[in-house]
């Protein structure tokens, strides 16, 4: 504040540097985020696709889109509710490790007890992951895990399986599989956020429930756990819209379709079936606009725990 | 008596010490693991990956190398070109405009200001895919497919680049110096330019960084907006081996070929980890 | 704030009103060729590379790289796309609509279609009349590639470089230990018809064999004999011959006379090619052998001259690639030249059957390799495979077809083995999956 007043006076005259600054961001935000974004929206309340070589509208339709979106389809059940379901399923799978084995490894490394060493290193392994090409990252999957792919050879050298097992074409290891991939490409990740979050606890805290007899537990439960916990629901929230975003890893596993039986067809694959032959711009917008709603929702988390700061 | 009880401690703490190395081994090795086939596998011939799997590297490297730089329908050295070209000039556009927003709300007074903070905040959250319908209509509409500089020009505006750079200003910038360089006679922009981006250095750097591998590695927008051959990012290359019908065969191309799409950002992180893996945990402010 | 807003995104929407009322497509340039001379750059739209390798070897005067030919003073530049998926069709359909205000060197001169989509492009004005630029001569020419290449009033809008129709391809080592013999003749009375045909599967499989690599492996047979298309007046409908498939794909798993239950190009299924493979039948046209079955050709790991065909339980004809002549293009006089050469050059369709193993769309050629007893093809240990394909050729009709049967054929196949694997509980569920993926991908198609 106080820096602020000294500057006061003169600040008025700048002013306009301020709107100059921000400018670009601005324009670029408006042509090529919020332009799109309201396009998006318009097109949800029309019928809009190609037909090969024919266009098809655009034809207002009011709420025809959001209506077809939550109609069963010939398989019985909302594709809409299907999907999402997938995506928070898949989310979890590879979240819940991914939170309690990072939780661990945050608390292994900040013991001064365990003074673990070579924490660099580990560090340095763990998050690599997160910068793999998540496409050629599933691509790899893939090729691995396929009937003639090395895995299978693997087991069968080892007497494991007697014929190559079809990984990729039933639910339960395809979702594990997904699941692999997300825990690996985020659980370290994670674990260097919360190390931060329990290194900035004070440390004269664990030293005087030492001193009053607590054993880990009681220390994690009573003191590192509520103590970290905004930094906890960031990570925990941040990472949920991440989850609602999930697309490359099994787009390219499943090779867009969601094998088996749609049960790894996420949001966004659902959305980018529509973009593709079709160019379904009407049923896709209505898809975005849910899609927003959701992430809003969880958004509205994030920024109150940005905000408290 | 206490001797016990220290020796029985110490043990205790040998036990537990053994087994978090084990867990953090394991973990390590997983990560490792995968990344180990795929660097072994290619260096074996389409032959050897089919009679079954080593550990030992097969010989074949150069030739498989030269099979992925060669190869008709996926094109990797003009991949690899195009995604230099959007991946660094987002991490440029990024970074600098980002610093320079971030600077605008910060050391200027204008009426709009904290609404213009709150409104990027808020939209910090909303995911690319929720735009991309009216941007991909907008793109085939204006005849704008197949144009790299549609996915580097939007990067300007980067919200959560911002929000870094600000808490970044916030916490090392003193306004009096600002005075003191308009004092100086120093116009606006050479002060943002001189003074204040290189005070930013350290946040500049991480943040074209991870810029730089968000580009590399993004596939949802560039999917949509790329279909030319010369005009495809590698992260496309790499998704349409898996649906590609006829080219495939030479698993050994492949393999080299997933290498290469992934090498540059791992070239960069072996450099550079230790930044990186601080620049995370700074990122960590954002809680 | 709020007042700002909505007035910015009333203005908006306004904007984008404006904006679409004039997305009307504009296709209507004139069939009439450039005056003035010919370009100097010809594109070609291609999915893969077979052509573009006879369109180098064959026609052109140089071949500069992977892309780009030099015949006289004229560049011929190919643009590929994949065909999975539709994404060759898409781009196409995308490149074709904005023909009209592309420049010159960027138009479409000429582009090939597969008999899964090629009426779309046919009965649309993307495509022109090629007698008009001088392709006349269809007389060597098969009946059937010609009507594919025309739309529904039957003007002519291309032309194939390639008759396809298709064979049994067996493995002469495993049809002498299963059936006694590889010799054609026999073999053919042996699987003549389904019943014969199964009857063999369930010898291979005493014998340690696998009739096919994967069930969709004869797919193509049973799709080739519906008697209905698969969209009909915007309904889709599922061929009593698709379900005969489903039938026999179903039986086959259950008593494992298929290796697999893959994608046919996939590597699996390819890797019963090798020498070491154990599957005794795969089905496919001529361009199968150097195509799809490199495996087999493999110096080292494959199994050269084990090979043979016949006519097999059905007869039926798989792909052919039809090049058309782009609306707008501005060398109609090399595009015409392009296809005369490739339909009616005698030194070129020769050149195609006997160095590239192609069956070519000149019957004259064709019948003399034929007839020729000394001509026979080294990969099928010396038999003359054209004498059989020209046999086969004299049945094929082209009928039923759609301009959705890609997507049709594709997603029908990756929804039943989802069934053959046991992921999807019935049959039912896997074609109503089937019609979910096809409604999708085709908003005006009804699904029941």
């Amino acid at each position: 504040m106080s820096v602020k007043k000294v500057s006061g006076n003169k600040s008025v005259s700048y002013a306009r540097y301020g709107y100059l600054f921000i400018l670009p961001f601005f324009v670029v935000y408006a042509i090529f985020t919020l332009y799109p974004q309201m396009l998006t929206i318009y097109n949800s309340f029309f019928e809009y696709y190609r037909d090969g070589l024919t266009i098809v509208g655009p034809n207002f339709v009011g709420m025809k889109n959001y209506v077809a979106l939550f109609t069963k389809n010939s398989s019985g059940y909302i594709p809409l509710f299907k999907f999402l379901g997938n995506t928070v399923w898949l989310w979890l799978l590879g979240a819940v490790p991914q939170f309690v084995i990072a939780m661990m490894l945050a608390i292994f490394f900040t013991s001064t007890r365990l003074n673990i060493r070579g924490q660099q290193f580990f560090k340095t392994v763990i998050y690599m992951p997160n910068l793999i090409m998540a496409s050629a990252f599933s691509m790899l999957f893939f090729a691995l895990f396929s009937q003639v792919g090395p895995i299978n050879q693997l087991l069968v050298e080892m007497g494991v399986i007697d014929k190559a097992f079809n990984f990729l074409g039933v639910r339960v290891t395809v979702q594990s599989l997904i699941a692999l991939m997300n825990f690996l490409m985020w659980f370290g990740n994670t674990t260097i956020l919360l190390m931060a979050g329990i290194q900035g606890i004070d440390e004269s805290l664990f030293e005087s429930a030492r001193l009053d007899g607590s054993n880990a537990t009681q220390v994690f439960f009573n003191i590192t756990m509520p103590l970290l916990m905004p930094i906890f629901i960031y990570v925990l929230i941040t990472s949920m819209i991440g989850g609602i975003q999930m697309f490359d890893v099994p787009q390219v596993l499943t090779n867009g379709i969601g094998t088996p039986n749609n049960t790894s067809m996420t949001l966004i694959m659902y959305l980018n079936n529509f973009l593709g032959t079709s160019k379904n711009y009407g049923m896709a917008g209505a898809v975005s606009v849910l899609l927003f709603i959701i992430t809003a929702i969880l958004s509205t988390f994030v920024f109150k725990t940005i905000n408290k700061k | 008596m206490s001797k016990d009880i220290n020796k029985s401690a110490r043990i205790k703490l040998l036990i537990s010490r053994i087994v978090v190395y084990g867990i953090l081994i394991f973990l390590a090795f997983l990560c490792l693991f995968f990344f180990y086939l795929m660097i072994i596998n290619s260096t074996r011939s389409n032959a050897q990956l089919k009679t079954g799997f080593t550990v030992i590297p097969g010989g074949h490297m150069l030739e498989n190398f030269i099979n992925a730089w060669n190869d008709g329908s996926i094109n990797i050295p003009v991949g690899m070109k195009n995604s230099f070209i959007v991946s660094s000039m987002c991490a440029v556009l990024t970074t600098y405009f980002s610093a320079l927003t971030a600077y605008g709300t910060y050391v200027y007074d204008f009426k709009y200001k904290s609404l213009v903070h709150i409104f990027i905040l808020a939209i910090m959250m909303i995911p690319a895919q929720v735009s991309a319908v009216g941007f991909i209509q907008l793109a085939y509409k204006y005849n704008l497919t197949n144009k790299l500089w549609m996915l580097i020009i939007p990067s300007i505006a980067a919200p959560s680049v911002y929000f870094y750079m600000r808490q970044y200003l916030e916490a090392t910038l003193p306004l009096e110096m600002v005075e003191a360089a308009r004092i100086d006679g120093s116009s606006e922009f050479r002060i943002f330019n001189t003074i204040v981006l290189p005070i930013m250095k350290p946040a500049v750097a991480v943040q074209m960084i991870f810029s730089f591998v968000g580009s590399w590695n993004n596939y949802f927008m560039p999917a949509l907006l790329l279909n030319k051959a010369e005009k495809k990012t590698v992260p496309i290359m790499i998704a349409q081996l898996r649906s590609a019908d006829y080219s495939k065969f030479d698993m050994g191309k492949v393999y080299m070929l997933m290498l290469m799409a992934i090498l540059p950002v791992m070239v960069i992180y072996i450099i550079l980890s230790k930044s990186i893996i601080k620049g995370v945990t700074s990122g960590s402010v954002k809680g | 704030m709020k007042k700002l807003l909505s007035i910015s995104l009333a203005l908006l929407m306004g904007l984008t009103a404006v904006g679409c009322s004039n997305s009307t497509p504009s296709n209507s340039a004139s069939p009439a060729p450039a005056e003035g001379g010919e370009g100097k750059v010809l594109n070609v739209w291609t999915w893969n590379t077979e052509f573009w390798g006879f369109l180098g070897k064959y026609y052109a005067d140089e071949v500069v790289d992977e892309y780009t030919l030099k015949k006289g003073d004229v560049t011929i530049k190919r643009t590929t796309y994949p065909s999975d998926d539709g994404a060759y069709q898409n781009a196409l359909d995308e490149a074709l609509l904005n023909q009209a205000t592309a420049a010159d060197d960027d138009k479409i001169d000429l582009f090939l279609a597969e008999a899964d989509y090629i009426v779309k492009y046919t009965n649309s004005d993307a495509t022109m009349d090629v007698k008009s630029i001088g392709v006349t001569d269809f007389s060597n020419t098969y009946q059937y590639t010609v009507q594919a290449a025309s739309d529904a009033k039957g003007t002519v809008k291309g032309v194939s470089f390639q008759c396809c129709p298709a064979a049994l391809i067996y493995r002469r080592s495993i049809a002498q230990d299963v059936i006694g013999t590889d010799d054609p003749a026999a073999v053919q009375a042996a699987v003549a018809d389904w019943d014969k045909f199964n009857q063999v599967a369930a010898d291979a499989k005493d014998k340690g064999y696998y009739m096919i690599a994967t069930t969709n492996a004869t797919y193509r047979v049973y799709s080739n004999n519906t008697t209905s298309p698969w969209v009909k007046d915007n309904k889709l409908s599922i061929d009593p011959n698709i379900e005969k498939w489903m039938d026999q794909s179903e039986e086959f798993v259950k008593n494992g006379y298929t290796a697999y239950t893959s994608n046919i190009w996939g590597d699996e299924a390819t890797s019963e090619m090798f020498g070491s493979g154990k599957t005794m039948c795969y089905f496919g046209p001529a361009w199968y052998f150097n195509f799809s079955m490199t495996n087999a050709q493999d110096k080292e790991k494959g199994c050269f001259g084990d090979w043979a065909i016949c006519q097999g339980p059905q007869p039926f004809f798989w792909g052919g690639t039809w090049m058309l002549a782009a609306t707008g293009t501005d060398n109609p006089e090399m595009v015409a030249d392009i296809m005369n050469t490739f339909i009616n050059n005698e030194e070129v369709c020769e050149g195609l059957v006997k160095n590239e193993a192609q069956f070519s769309n000149n019957q004259k050629i064709n019948n003399k390799y034929a007839s020729d007893p000394t001509f026979g093809n080294e990969f099928l240990g010396g038999q003359n495979d054209t004498a059989i394909f020209a046999e086969l050729a004299k049945n094929i009709k082209f009928q039923n077809v759609t301009q959705y049967d890609q997507l049709c054929n594709e997603g029908l196949q990756k929804y039943f083995t989802e069934f053959l694997d046991g992921e999807v509980a019935t049959r039912e569920d896997a074609i109503n999956n089937f019609k979910d993926f096809i409604k999708n991908k085709y908003p005006s198609i009804t699904v029941e």
